[in-house]
């Protein structure tokens, strides 16, 4: 680099150099901000759903949400991406995982862990967003539902494995919305979140039950969560209203035995697929291993790697602005090919670990599906339940008890 | 033997102690996880906050102009007047194939005219970025660093980024120029 090649002028008039003072703004007070409103709406959610029963304040808290963490935050840094912060710290302790970051991960879950998914339920803009525009219920069919229910679990299975091998943070890169937050951005990305607006329209927040790892990593917590949503204290009539209210499926309906198997029947299937599920995790572990060095070209240095030895191969190609810099910094072929292989051991291990927890994600919804259910009446799945709200209103029996005292049918 | 079958006659009692297990275990999860990654946060000085660019491995590609989340790229050229030469003949502010040392834009070494010259005193020159017209392509950097003294050079303007969670920029830069700093210096200058 080529420095200091004239000297300093001795300058005669009595110049003064110029104070150029650069911007920073303050930042951690926005933090602040930040991390404030999180904790505060997360609080007005748990205690409009868990204590009043009511929708209102949930509608409020979509509404600043999307306005603060969306529009004016630019959707910059979230819990949804924090996985893969989070999951690089626990893995490389080179990484120095900024506080909001942690806070941002470990408050929401917190919370599902008390109060079930109450971030879910109008905190997240992205969330939010898709219950502002939402005006009509259509049902999908269970058996679509449950394929795509896997897609999320898959989705963060795939961002922690790029996550901790430094290769690329896809939650992020991959995010529908935060083009349609910050007004421009990639335009291909900007259709798909248009696109998934126009379907949230018609159908409950098809981002959250079909694509959002967070939400898939909440919903553990949720499902057994200390203080639960209770639709009514009175008995349920089975009158389907709040089932058909819900946008995201998490009412479940009585159990009934439709295909009229013999229980017998019922209990080989399910051992059956017990049986299965060590073969799923080895065949997805298989799998994905075998695909690891294809994975990998997602990583900067594999993506170098494979430049360099091309270069090497025929030397008299036009050099590429990823050569230059690194034959004009004195890279080392033998350093790179240190870091390649580096990646590619990475790769190896963490690749088998994902394919195995793949499997596993398979075998359970198999298992889910097959396994008896004994509700009487219509319950809460705690496990997809976003809190918002929307089938207090729709029960007789708690409209009752509210309106006018203790009438009971 | 005994306990099994008390299970089995009790499906509910059965459900509500795999409920409690269930609970105390995520419950443990978090404690677990959130103090590992507590443990994390004890150079809190270091944790680094801010995407940056190190001048000493920019090699003003001209990504930052076209890669950046933003219309107008974040990346803006800062000018470090003590390290600059002031001279006439300016490699970052003029083409190096200028026919004529005027104003006209065809011997301007800026697209945007965003580098404004000041005569000081004979024969010097000062030269000063119009940061509002800048956008970041890194043709001035190039030619006052293939000419004059690396007085040009570029950086991400802290008030302008959006904070990514991981800098388009930095994805595709070829030297690796871009990195995470500390809050406490949001900027590497050069004087």
């Amino acid at each position: 680099m080529a420095q200091n090649r004239f000297p300093k002028p001795d300058f005669e008039s009595g110049y003064k150099y110029p104070e150029i003072h650069h911007a920073i703004p303050n930042e951690e007070l926005l933090v602040a901000i930040d991390i404030f409103l999180l904790v505060a709406l997360m609080g007005i959610v748990s205690w409009a759903v868990i204590k009043k029963r009511t929708r209102g304040p949930i509608l409020w808290v979509s509404v600043i949400s999307v306005a603060y963490f969306g529009f004016f935050r630019k959707g910059c840094v979230c819990s949804i991406g924090s996985v893969q912060n989070v999951a690089l710290a626990l893995t490389d302790n080179t990484y120095a995982l900024p506080l909001s970051v942690l806070l941002f991960f470990i408050l929401p879950v917190l919370f599902a862990f008390l109060f079930g998914r109450v971030f879910c339920a109008g905190v997240c803009p992205f969330g939010a967003l898709q219950e502002l525009v939402n005006i009509k219920n259509y049902k999908l069919p269970k058996a679509l539902t449950t394929v795509l229910g896997m897609m999320p679990w898959f989705y963060l299975i795939f961002a922690l494995l790029y996550a901790v091998t430094r290769s690329s943070f896809i939650i992020c890169r991959f995010d529908p919305f935060i083009g349609i937050f910050r007004l421009g951005g990639d335009i291909g990305m900007i259709t798909c979140g248009v696109i998934l607006l126009i379907m949230a329209m018609f159908t409950g927040r098809p981002f959250c039950r079909f694509f959002c790892p967070y939400g898939a990593l909440l919903s553990i917590f949720s499902s057994v969560s200390i203080w639960k949503i209770k639709l009514t204290d009175k008995p349920c009539i089975n009158c389907e209203l709040c089932h058909n209210a819900c946008p995201v499926d998490a009412i479940r309906p009585p159990y009934a035995n439709k295909a009229k198997e013999s229980r017998l029947r019922g209990v080989k299937r399910l051992l059956n697929y017990f049986v299965l599920l060590p073969l799923l995790i080895l065949c997805g572990a298989f799998l994905m291993r075998s695909v690891s060095s294809e994975l990998s070209r997602a990583n900067k240095e594999v993506r170098l790697y494979d430049m360099v030895m091309q270069h090497e191969a025929n030397p008299g190609d036009v050099l590429s602005l990823e050569l230059e810099a690194f034959y004009g910094q004195g890279d080392s072929i033998e350093g790179l090919t240190q870091r390649y292989e580096k990646v590619q051991a990475d790769f190896k291990l963490y690749t088998t670990i994902a394919g195995a927890l793949m499997g596993l994600v398979v075998a359970i919804t198999l298992i889910g599906l097959s396994v008896k259910r004994t509700r009487k009446q219509y319950e809460i799945d705690h496990a997809a339940c976003v809190g918002c709200a929307r089938c207090f209103s729709y029960c007789p029996q708690y409209k009752i008890g509210n309106e006018s005292g203790n009438i009971a049918l | 033997m005994e306990q099994k079958k008390e299970n089995k006659n009790s499906p509910i009692a059965r459900r509500k102690f795999l409920r409690v297990l269930g609970t105390a275990v995520a419950g443990g999860s978090i404690l677990a996880v959130s103090g590992v990654l507590a443990s994390r946060l004890k150079n809190e000085k270091e944790a680094s906050y801010y995407w940056q660019i190190d001048p000493q491995k920019c090699t003003h590609c001209g990504r930052c102009e076209t890669d950046c989340v933003l219309q107008v790229s974040a990346v803006k050229c800062f000018h470090a007047n003590k390290v600059c030469g002031y001279c006439d003949l300016c490699g970052g502010y003029f083409r190096s194939n200028a026919k004529e040392l005027n104003t006209a834009a065809e011997n301007l070494m800026c697209p945007t005219g965003a580098i404004q010259r000041k005569f000081v005193e004979d024969p010097y020159f000062e030269y000063t970025i119009d940061e509002s017209l800048c956008n970041g392509c890194g043709k001035c950097v190039k030619g006052c660093s293939s000419f004059g003294n690396g007085s040009l050079y570029l950086q991400i303007k802290r008030d302008l980024c959006t904070d990514c969670n991981e800098c388009k920029i930095a994805r595709v830069c070829p030297s690796d120029a871009i990195t995470r700093v500390s809050m406490d210096t949001a900027y590497k200058l050069k004087d």
